[in-house]
This record gives structure tokens, C-alpha cells and sequence, in this order.
């Protein structure tokens, strides 16, 4: 089983190397696991679950997880130091095995495991493959170091993005959604989606600009990602100008990665009007709050391949209403027929747990969820939508809807909008080089009593939900929060200036006082004998 | 006159206070955790109310005795009327005040912060509870698969269920990693963690995986746990599987009926 002759990697290896394979005797890889009773324990005891105790990639949960575990038989790696189509070094797969897949349900194992194990494991995971056992041990490619980030680097780099076509699949903006993208699959067959380069967090094989630029060298074998240095080795592109790609690249993506905040602050906004639309300058200046979301796999039917994960949040208010901007990459405007195909390919690729789904055409969507009223103590409702008992109020978008509606759900799939007459939302909405924006604005008060009134200085709980349509998402299959809080901000008191000022002269002027009252007795008791300090 | 600083009463009464400092802000919340249990930082509050008890204990100390007072004032006076001692002395008349003021600000500043959430992690179980349209008595009662059948199957089992069902949010690692886990507020709980699963009895364990998050009495915010009801989903027996695995993998003994009736009602 262990065996497959009919590798794809079979057509990549050099002859030799296959026909050295071939009389080592398919014995061997078995021989070494037998002698490695270390790896093999640790392996089965962490790694099967997901990668088989064969090494088959087809553990328990295998089909609930896109990109799929890697199936070590076919000693395809993704994330190496050598040429595209080479066999990692021990190093490569102990980098994995120690930091994880980002972005993948594969996690870093170097807290968890001792180093003696992992060493073990590597030369488990192995010899799963006759190459390893077969061949010289490969040799990694030497790096040029990196240059520097300036204007023209980065100026250089765009065109160089554009001159080889990385927009083809990675979009204009980075945000995985060129148009090759609909058409991707891995060499097991499975759909692929390019890299969103604007969450480096999430890249594979590491965020910084060494790690972008050694993938660009080696390629994501295995994966539609192509290696670059044959457009060096052809004069194409120069070394430097890799380097001047890999920075802008990076630039894709914000400097930090984003923090989870627990409270959205709504600026107040007093000499200017509040936005109007989802491309008003006065967003640019608004604090951008990121908002992690998970898959929903909390009530049935589940969803274990989220495609947003996360949301972008802006809130400004002016006293008498607010508006809330939220943005999200997303690589199509659903239902897009280009990623009809796609979809089908997500859908079949998932196990039938959860019911069967149809592919179909499915819009993209997006609530904010609050309680009917601001809670008085902890008491909130049930943060997936509510319950029976406690319903939630929220603001629903839908890309096939005309404009946002508010809506009132009693828990998961009981959504249902609000009268035409109880309607109030503003909304606006823009798909743009992979990018949605939706813009919600509504009065702070109002006479509806199935509405929230929010109040100014107190925090309101907010949830959040999402669905990417063209990856199959729709009703309880999306991804979801927890409950943040969105506050507004008051207009700064006085007391904020008053009160430090107060405290800094009462303090100094008691300073002086004690210290001119200690020197004059000082300069008394220098006349006057036998005075003492007390 | 020069006597070594931590042999002068004001030099120990400064390194009692600061290290005091040290230990309520930082040693309480990050001490504790190196010896494996749960630790938390200390509310600013508490803080000052622990600092202002530690300035008025040495206070007392330093006056206890007047030769002790004489010396410790004997520093403080010479600053403030010493001419030699006229740079530090303006020095410290204008970086106290400004001090105060950037404390009184910090303290009236506008800030905002989510409500207190006092949540209760282990709150008393029931004692009975309907599971499937029957009642299942979860005082003194056991993980029946402990005699039942082969353990190392039931493992196995729980195995298959935990990676399908509890690893996106537990992770894999059961060290509450999972790739959703940060979506969610509480976090999905570390069952490597000393202050979980060690803790409680299988039957709590079976409570809290077939009633999840909505079956959690108001205390413990029932409204927030993303703690999914396992009920529907999964037969009492896979839920009493998954449980051997929790405690198999990460090398945990449960704690027993004995352990829990010496204790009491503790959790
Ligand atoms: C929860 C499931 C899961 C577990 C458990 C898991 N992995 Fe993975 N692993 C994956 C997935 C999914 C991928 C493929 C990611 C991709 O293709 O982008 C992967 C990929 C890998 C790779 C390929 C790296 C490369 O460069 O392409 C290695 C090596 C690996 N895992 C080792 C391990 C080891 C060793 C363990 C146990 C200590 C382990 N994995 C446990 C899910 C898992
Ligand atoms: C044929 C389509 C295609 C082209 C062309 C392409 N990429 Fe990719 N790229 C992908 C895919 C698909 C992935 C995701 C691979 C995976 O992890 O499964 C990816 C991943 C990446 C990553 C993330 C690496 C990691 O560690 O996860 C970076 C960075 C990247 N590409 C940059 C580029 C740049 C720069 C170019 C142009 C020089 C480019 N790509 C050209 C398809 C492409
Ligand atoms: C959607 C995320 C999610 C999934 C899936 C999930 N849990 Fe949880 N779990 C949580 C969160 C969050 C908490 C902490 C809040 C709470 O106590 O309710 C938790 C708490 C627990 C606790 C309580 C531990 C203690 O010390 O009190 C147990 C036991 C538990 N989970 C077991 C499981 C099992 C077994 C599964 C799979 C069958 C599972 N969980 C699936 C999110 C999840």
C-alpha cells in the first residue's frame, strides 16, 4: 500500500534515482519504521488522527479539512529550501514540524513534543517515501541576502508582480482573487485557492520577507504555486529584483498581524458629516479593528472550511447616528459562474456528514447581530443568534439583496427581516479587486421597539457572521463570532484636563511649602540653638 | 554616613515598597503558572489598595523606634534644605507633580473596556440531568466504559471522535489551540492545563460535553460559550469515548468520587 508506483513525483525524479528506488526493494521504508519505535509511537499517538497511520494523508478527519493532510507517500513537501520538484532537507521538515502550516489545520508542534521526538519523527515521516531512502541527501539552495525596502524597490517589485503574472492568480491587490484562481488545483486533485497576500499570517511557510522570497525560489510544490528561479536562470528578472518582489509582497500586508479586540470604539465625529458610502475619505482615518472568525461547527449542519476569517471593523457616530463600515477579502463577487465549477469541486471534496449539500448559485453575505436592548448586568442572549427565549436584532446584507435589512433572529435559521414599515438601515455595499466594503448607517434612537437603541458611553454587544457563497456557504454553513462590543465614544469631559492639572498644583505647591518650611526652620535653628526638626 | 543603602531604614523602607510593587503586579499573576497553577494579573484597584496597606505597615516600622525615625528622616531632610543638594531637589519638585498629574490623568482618562466578566469556569454540576429523554444521576456515577468492553478500542474511538468534532476549537494538541479558537471569547479550554480536566470527575466531563456551552447555569455565561451541546450529536457512549480520550492523551487521571466527597463541594 505504502508503495504507489504510479507517484506523480515518479515523473520528477531524476532516472536514476527512481531505478536506485526500485532495487533498495519496497522492504526498505518498512525496515526503518520497525527500527524507529520512537517516531512511530509519537506519530501515531499526534499525527495519525489526521495523516493515517499509513502515512496516507486519509486520517479521521481528513474530509473535514481543505487543503487536506499530506499524504507522506508521495514525499511531496511544500515548504523547502531546495529547487522545485527536490525532496526537502531534515531541517525543511523539522521547520514544519516545529512552527505548523499557518493558515492550515496543521499546527506547530515545538512546544508540544520534545526534540528528541520530533528528530524522530522526521526520519519517520520519511521514511514513509522510498525516495528518501534512495537518494543522496539533497542539497539546499544557497540565498542571496536581502536587499533593502526602499520606494524604488517596492516600486520595482509592483512591475515585476505584473511582468510575471502573479496576478493572474494572486489578483491585483494580492487578495487571491486573479482570474486563473477559479481554475486551481493540487497535484491530489483538489481545489486550491491562491494566497490571500494581504494576511502573511496565514502564508504557509512563514510572513517575512526571507520566507516570501525562499517560496518564490522553491515553489509550493505539490500546490498550483509555481518556483521562480527559472525566470533568473533565463535572465528574466534579476536576483535583486526577487527580493524587490518579495518586498512588495510584503507590502501587501499590515506590519503587525492584527490583534483580537474585545471593544470596537465608534469615533465621534463633530465637524464634518458622518460617510455616506463605503468609499468616503473619512473611513481612512477611522480606527480598523480586526474581528477573527471560526467556522460554524457548533449546531448542525456544521461548516469546516470557512473562507472569511476575518473581518475589518470600522464604527464612527456623530451623536445622533451611526455608521459601521466592514471589509473582507473574498476572491469573488458570488454567485460568480467562473467559480460555479469550484464550488462543486469544495462541496464533493467535504464528507457527506452534515447533509448533502447541491452546489448552486449562493450570494455572499454578512450580519451584525445585537441584543434587543443594551443588557444591565452580564446577561446577553445566545451569542449564535439567541434563543427562543432571548431573540437577537440584526443588520443583514446579502450581495443579491437590494441594500441591508434589519432582521430578528430566535436562534440559528430563524432569521426573518423586519416589516417594510420598520425598516431604517442605510446601506451601501462594494466588491473591488477582491475586496468586499459594506457600510451600514442608522439612527441611534428610534420609535421601533423591535429595534436596539443604542446609547452613547456604554458598550453594546456586537456579533458578527459571515458566508462566501461561490465556496458553498450559506444558512448555518459560514463563519461566525464570538460577542465583541461596540462603544461610542463620548465627547472628551473636562475633567480629563481639570483634574491633572488640579492634582499637579495642589502637589507642587504642598512640595514648596514643605520644603521652604524645612529650610526656614533649618536657617532658625542655625541661629537659635537646639531647635531640632520635628 | 555612608552606611550601605539596604542598611539604611530609608533605603529598606524604598526596596520593601518596590518589591512589594513588583510582587502585586507582575509575581502573583506570572509566578505561579512556573509551578503549573492558573494565575491571573491583579486588578489595578487591588493593587493600590495592597500598596497603600504595604506604605503604612513600613511607615510604622521606620517610626517604631526614634533612633530608626531620626535616621530614615535624616536623608529626606538634607534634600530639601542642603544648597548642595539643589539640582536633585528641583529635580524632584518638578517630576513628583508631574507624576501626579500623568496618574490622575491615566486614572480620569475615558477608557473603554468590555464589562467585567466574572465568569464562573467550573460551576457546580447538577445532580441529575435528562440526557435523551432519560435521567441520568451524575452524583457518584462513573465512566461505565472504565469496565466495559477494551479500553484501548474506546480510546481509539474517542480518538476519531475528538479530531472530527473538538479539534478545530481544543486543537489538536488539546492544549485549546485549535484553528477557530480564536474566534471565540471564553477560549475553548486547555485539557492540558492543570486547572481543567485534573480537576473534575468524568460525570462533570460528560455534563459539560452533552450540555455545552446553553447548558451552563447563569453564573458561568452560558450566553457566551461557544461550547458546542453535544447531546444530538453524539451517543452517550461517544461522549463517554471521547472522555477516555481527553484523559488518556493528555496522561491525566480523573479526579474520583473519594477525592470529591473529602473536598467537598469545591470546584
Ligand atoms: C489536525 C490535523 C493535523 C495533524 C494532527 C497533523 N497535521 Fe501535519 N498537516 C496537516 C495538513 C492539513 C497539512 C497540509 C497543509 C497544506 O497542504 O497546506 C499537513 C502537512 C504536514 C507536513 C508537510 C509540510 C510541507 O512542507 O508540505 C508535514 C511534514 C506534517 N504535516 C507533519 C506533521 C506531523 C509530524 C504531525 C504530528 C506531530 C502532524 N503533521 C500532525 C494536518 C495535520
Ligand atoms: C498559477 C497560479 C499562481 C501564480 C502564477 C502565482 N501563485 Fe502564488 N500561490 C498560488 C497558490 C495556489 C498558493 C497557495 C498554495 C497553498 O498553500 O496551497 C500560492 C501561495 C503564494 C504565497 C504564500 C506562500 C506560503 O508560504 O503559503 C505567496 C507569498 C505567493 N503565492 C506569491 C506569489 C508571487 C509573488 C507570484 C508571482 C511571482 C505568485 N505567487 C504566482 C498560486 C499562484
Ligand atoms: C466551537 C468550539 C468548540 C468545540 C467544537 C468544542 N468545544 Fe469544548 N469548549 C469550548 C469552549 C469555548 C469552552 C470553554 C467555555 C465553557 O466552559 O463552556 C469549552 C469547554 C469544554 C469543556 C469544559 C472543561 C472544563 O474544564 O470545564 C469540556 C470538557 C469540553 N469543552 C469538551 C469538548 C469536547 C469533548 C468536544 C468535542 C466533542 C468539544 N469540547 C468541542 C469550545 C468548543
Amino acid at each position: 500500500m505504502r508503495a504507489r508506483a504510479s507517484s506523480p513525483r515518479a515523473a520528477m525524479i531524476p532516472g536514476f534515482v527512481f531505478a536506485a528506488a526500485m532495487t533498495c526493494a519496497l522492504s526498505a521504508p518498512l525496515a526503518a519504521q520497525e527500527e524507529n519505535a520512537l517516531g512511530r509511537d509519537v506519530y501515531d499517538r499526534w499525527c495519525a488522527s489526521c495523516h493515517g497511520y499509513e502515512g496516507l494523508g486519509d486520517g479521521y478527519a481528513a474530509t473535514y479539512m481543505l487543503p487536506r493532510p499530506r499524504d507522506f507517500t508521495q514525499a511531496l513537501y511544500q515548504i523547502r529550501t531546495t529547487a522545485s520538484g527536490q525532496l526537502p532537507t531534515d531541517d525543511d521538515i523539522m521547520r514544519v514540524i516545529n512552527e505548523g502550516m499557518p493558515g492550515t489545520t496543521m499546527p506547530g508542534w515545538e512546544e508540544e513534543l520534545s526534540l528528541e521526538e520530533r528528530l524522530a519523527l522526521v526520519d519517520y515521516l520519511k521514511s514513509f517515501s522510498r525516495f528518501f531512502a534512495a537518494g543522496e541527501a539533497p542539497a539546499p539552495l544557497t540565498f542571496s541576502s536581502p536587499t533593502r525596502a526602499t520606494e524604488e524597490a517596492l516600486a520595482d517589485g509592483r512591475e515585476v508582480y505584473e511582468l510575471i503574472e502573479c496576478n493572474r492568480c494572486h489578483g491585483i491587490d494580492g487578495r487571491g482573487d486573479g482570474t486563473s484562481s477559479p481554475t486551481l488545483v493540487d497535484d491530489a486533485g483538489m481545489p486550491t485557492y491562491s494566497a490571500d497576500l494581504t494576511e502573511n499570517w496565514y502564508f504557509n511557510g512563514g510572513g517575512t520577507v526571507e520566507d516570501i522570497y525562499q517560496r518564490l525560489r522553491t515553489g509550493l510544490d505539490g500546490t498550483p504555486m509555481p518556483s521562480f528561479t527559472d525566470l533568473i536562470d533565463a535572465g528574466v528578472i534579476t536576483d535583486e529584483q526577487l527580493w524587490n518582489l518579495a518586498h512588495y509582497v510584503r507590502s501587501f500586508a499590515p506590519e503587525d498581524p492584527p490583534g483580537i479586540t474585545e471593544v470596537i470604539r465608534a469615533g465621534l465625529v463633530e465637524d464634518a458629516p458622518l460617510p455616506d458610502g463605503v468609499d468616503d475619505p473619512l473611513w481612512e482615518s477611522a480606527e480598523a479593528f480586526y474581528i477573527p472568525m471560526g467556522g460554524q461547527i457548533i449546531e448542525s449542519p456544521r461548516w469546516f472550511v470557512p473562507q472569511v476569517a476575518g473581518l475589518w471593523v470600522r464604527a464612527l457616530h456623530d451623536g445622533g447616528e451611526l455608521a459601521v463600515h466592514v471589509s473582507w477579502s473574498d476572491h469573488s463577487e458570488s454567485p460568480d459562474t467562473a467559480w460555479a465549477a469550484f464550488q462543486a469541486q469544495v462541496l464533493s471534496a467535504l464528507g457527506p456528514a452534515e447533509g448533502d449539500m447541491e452546489p448552486g448559485p449562493r450570494p455572499d453575505g454578512l450580519y451584525l447581530q445585537f441584543p434587543m436592548e443594551i443588557p444591565e448586568g452580564m446577561d446577553k442572549p445566545y451569542f449564535l443568534m439567541g434563543d427562543p427565549l432571548e431573540p437577537v436584532y440584526l443588520w443583514h446584507w446579502e450581495s443579491t439583496a437590494d441594500g441591508a435589512q434589519e432582521a430578528d433572529a430566535r436562534g440559528l435559521g430563524t432569521m426573518a427581516p423586519q416589516g417594510n414599515a420598520s425598516q431604517s438601515l442605510v446601506s451601501e455595499a462594494a466588491f473591488s479587486e477582491g475586496r468586499w466594503a459594506v457600510m451600514f448607517r442608522r439612527t441611534l434612537e428610534n420609535e421601533d421597539p423591535g429595534d436596539l437603541q443604542f446609547r452613547i458611553g456604554e458598550p453594546v454587544p456586537v456579533g458578527f457572521a459571515a458566508w462566501d457563497g461561490d465556496n458553498g456557504e450559506s444558512r448555518s454553513r459560514g463563519s461566525i463570532s464570538s460577542w465583541h462590543y461596540i462603544f461610542l465614544q463620548e465627547p472628551t469631559p473636562a475633567t480629563v484636563v481639570v483634574a491633572p492639572l488640579i492634582a499637579t498644583l495642589l502637589t507642587a505647591g504642598l512640595g514648596v511649602l514643605v520644603v521652604a518650611r524645612a529650610q526656614r526652620r533649618e536657617r532658625e535653628g542655625a541661629e537659635g540653638p537646639d531647635e531640632g526638626d520635628a | 554616613m555612608n552606611t550601605k543603602p539596604w542598611k539604611h531604614p530609608l533605603g529598606q523602607a524604598a526596596i520593601v515598597v518596590v518589591l512589594a510593587y513588583v510582587l502585586f503586579e507582575w509575581g502573583i499573576w506570572l509566578l505561579p503558572p512556573l509551578f503549573g497553577v492558573a494565575s491571573a494579573p491583579v486588578p489595578a484597584t487591588v493593587v493600590l489598595q495592597y500598596m497603600g496597606t504595604v506604605v503604612v505597615g513600613v511607615l510604622i516600622w521606620v517610626s517604631d523606634s526614634e533612633e530608626r525615625w531620626k535616621q530614615f528622616k535624616a536623608p529626606i531632610h538634607r534634600v530639601m534644605v542642603d544648597p548642595r543638594q539643589k539640582v536633585l531637589r528641583t529635580a524632584l519638585m518638578v517630576t513628583i507633580p508631574l507624576l501626579v498629574a500623568f496618574m490622575t490623568f491615566d486614572r480620569v482618562r475615558p477608557t473603554v473596556s468590555a464589562p467585567a466578566a466574572l465568569r464562573s469556569v467550573h460551576p457546580a454540576p447538577p445532580g441529575q440531568i435528562d440526557f435523551r429523554g432519560e435521567t441520568m444521576v451524575l452524583n457518584g456515577l462513573e465512566n461505565p466504559l472504565r469496565h466495559e468492553g477494551d479500553l484501548e478500542e474506546h480510546y481509539e474511538e474517542g480518538k476519531r471522535i475528538y479530531v472530527q468534532n473538538c479539534m478545530p476549537c481544543h486543537g489538536d494538541a488539546l492544549d485549546g489551540q485549535g484553528h477557530f479558537a480564536s474566534a471565540f471569547n471564553p477560549a475553548p479550554l486547555s485539557f492540558q492545563d492543570p486547572g481543567t480536566i485534573v480537576q473534575l470527575t468524568e460525570s462533570f466531563v460528560f455534563w459539560r460535553i452533552a450540555k455545552g456551552g446553553p447548558g451552563l447555569p447563569r453564573e458561568a455565561t452560558p450566553w457566551d460559550s461557544a461550547m458546542p451541546a453535544w447531546e444530538d450529536l453524539l451517543t452517550a457512549e461517544e461522549i463517554w469515548q471521547v472522555t477516555i480520550y481527553l484523559y488518556e492523551q493528555t496522561g491525566w487521571e480523573p479526579r474520583t468520587w473519594e477525592e470529591e466527597g473529602a473536598e467537598g463541594e469545591e470546584h
